[in-house]
């Protein structure tokens, strides 16, 4: 008695949870580009054929090498809330697709439940790829083959003829490098230049009468006192011309004399630092420049 | 020097640092909502910017919808008198603004419900991009009306939240108005085909 129900129940969590699984939210679709820079299309429902792909992938990493244009290509067979521009649009927004300042971002949605196709440009788009001219491409290489549900013929025409148009469009630039460097250098001054103060503000207490307060003072004698690991320590006998003070004072310095092994930490505090934190392009992994949209793009239902 | 005045002259200089670092992130977020305003009254031009055209060409098919031509350009006239800059964008004008471009918006809605009645017009290729624009338009409206609001809330938040709340009072920044949620009016024409 019990068994059936049991498998019964089992069914329908199954079932629930596979209708669930259909409905994609943004985070969900799998950025193939991140783990390989060749590949531009998510095809994680298996909708495409895996020739229409490649050939998808090939036309766009093209693109990208001659223009700098950044794609994102999602086929899905649902998605969450059902409204294709806004899902477009938070995707390309969601990944940064597109060069950071260029904003040269492409998304392209197809979802089979919906039954829709929309477009989403970055603002660097806008002008070389109009909403009108979205439009065009998809009723006249994608709506038709997209009717008879054959899905790889309109992806893969669709990408051709996008491609015709914005391949020459603009020229591939790497400006986010060189504010990178920018940035790195700016840093290391600063970071230079206030050491620089706080050394020349150290010299220049030091070189303080503790009677009077003036920066006269004369080194007029000095006697070594202790050698240890190669510090020296001297006894200092400083003179102000100001106000004829008198005094001694204790200083450690490094011992030119000294050849044994020294075992203090001064003067190693960079050794383990470093200014990594490259960006960018790993070994095989492609990354996104962080491009903006703001709503371009046009979108058709079939 | 004593060590107290070594104290207060401490105190004060972070007082002033605070207060000369948080002014200027006051000044940078106001100019960011600025900015956003800017772009949402650009997109709100541009759907002005394509009614006479998109009148013209339903005009060929269906010049006898009089009524309905007349609704949609003046209701644009209307909206284009109206400017607001970003720095006196107040509650009341904003809801102005919202109403003005709202009825721009119905104007349309019913413009294209006619447009339904004619099968030619509708394959029109000439239309159905001045269609597409139209839709790309409502969605860059609702896209910057979003990046406003995410703008303007950053900034009230700044300049509501204690200790900032003195500084905004003596430099006189103030509360900016949200774009309310969308009314059924306002809600972009939605087209099929």
């Amino acid at each position: 008695m019990k068994r059936p129900t049991l498998l019964c129940l089992f069914l329908l969590l199954l079932a629930i949870t596979t209708i669930q699984a259909k409905e994609y939210t943004v985070k969900d679709i799998p950025m193939v580009h991140l783990q390989n820079r060749t590949r531009y299309v998510s095809n994680p429902d298996g909708i495409l054929s895996s020739a229409a792909v490649a050939t998808m992938d090939s036309i766009l990493y093209a693109l990208e090498q001659k223009t700098g244009i950044q794609t994102v290509v999602a086929v899905v067979t649902g998605i969450e809330g059902g409204d294709c521009f806004d899902f477009a649009y938070r995707l390309g927004e969601e990944t940064g697709v597109g060069q950071k300042g260029r904003d040269n971002g492409l998304v392209i949605l197809l979802s089979t439940d919906e039954r829709c196709i929309q477009f989403a440009t970055g603002y660097g788009l806008e002008g070389t790829l109009p909403d009108a001219l979205c439009k065009r491409i998809q009723n006249r290489y994608m709506l038709p083959h997209f009717k008879d549900n054959d899905w790889d013929t309109g992806m893969v025409e669709g990408i051709r003829a996008i491609n015709g148009y914005l391949d020459g469009s603009m020229e591939n630039t790497d400006d986010e490098e060189d504010e990178d460097v920018m940035a790195v250098v700016l840093t290391l001054l600063a970071f230079c230049g206030i050491i620089g103060i706080v050394i020349v503000y150290l010299v220049w207490r030091a070189n303080r009468c503790p009677n009077c307060k003036k920066h006269q003072l004369q080194r007029v004698n000095s006697q070594v006192i202790a050698r240890n690991n190669g510090i020296k320590t001297e006894e200092v006998t400083y003179l102000c011309r100001h106000c004829g003070h008198t005094f001694t004072r204790r200083e450690k310095s490094e011992d030119e004399n000294y050849r044994g092994p020294r075992n203090h930490g001064g003067g190693t505090i960079f050794m383990g630092g470093g200014f990594g934190g490259s960006s960018g392009g790993g070994f095989s992994g492609g990354s996104f420049g962080g491009g903006s949209f703001g709503g371009g793009g046009a979108g058709s239902r079939f | 020097m004593k060590k107290s005045t070594i104290i207060v002259i401490a105190v004060i200089a972070i007082i002033a640092i605070w207060g000369v670092s948080s002014y200027n992130g006051m000044v940078k977020m106001e100019e960011t909502v600025n900015t956003e305003w800017s772009n949402v009254e650009n997109q709100y031009q541009r759907r002005s910017d394509l009614i006479p055209n998109l009148v013209n060409t339903v005009k060929g098919y269906a010049s006898h919808e009089k009524e309905t031509f007349q609704a949609v350009v003046d209701a644009r006239t209307k909206a284009t008198q109206m400017t607001i800059s970003a720095d006196d964008l107040t509650p009341e004008k904003m809801q102005e603004f919202q109403k003005v471009q709202g009825e721009v918006g119905s104007a349309l809605g019913r413009l294209l419900a006619i447009t339904e009645a004619y099968p030619d017009l509708k394959a029109n290729e000439n239309f159905k991009e001045l269609q597409a624009q139209l839709e790309g338009t409502e969605n860059r409206i609702s896209v910057e009306r979003k990046k406003f609001n995410d703008a303007a809330r950053s900034y009230n938040t700044a300049i509501r939240t204690f200790p900032r709340n003195l500084l905004a009072g003596i430099f006189g920044f103030d509360k900016r108005p949200y774009f309310e949620a969308e009314e059924g009016a306002e809600k972009a024409p939605k087209v099929e085909f």
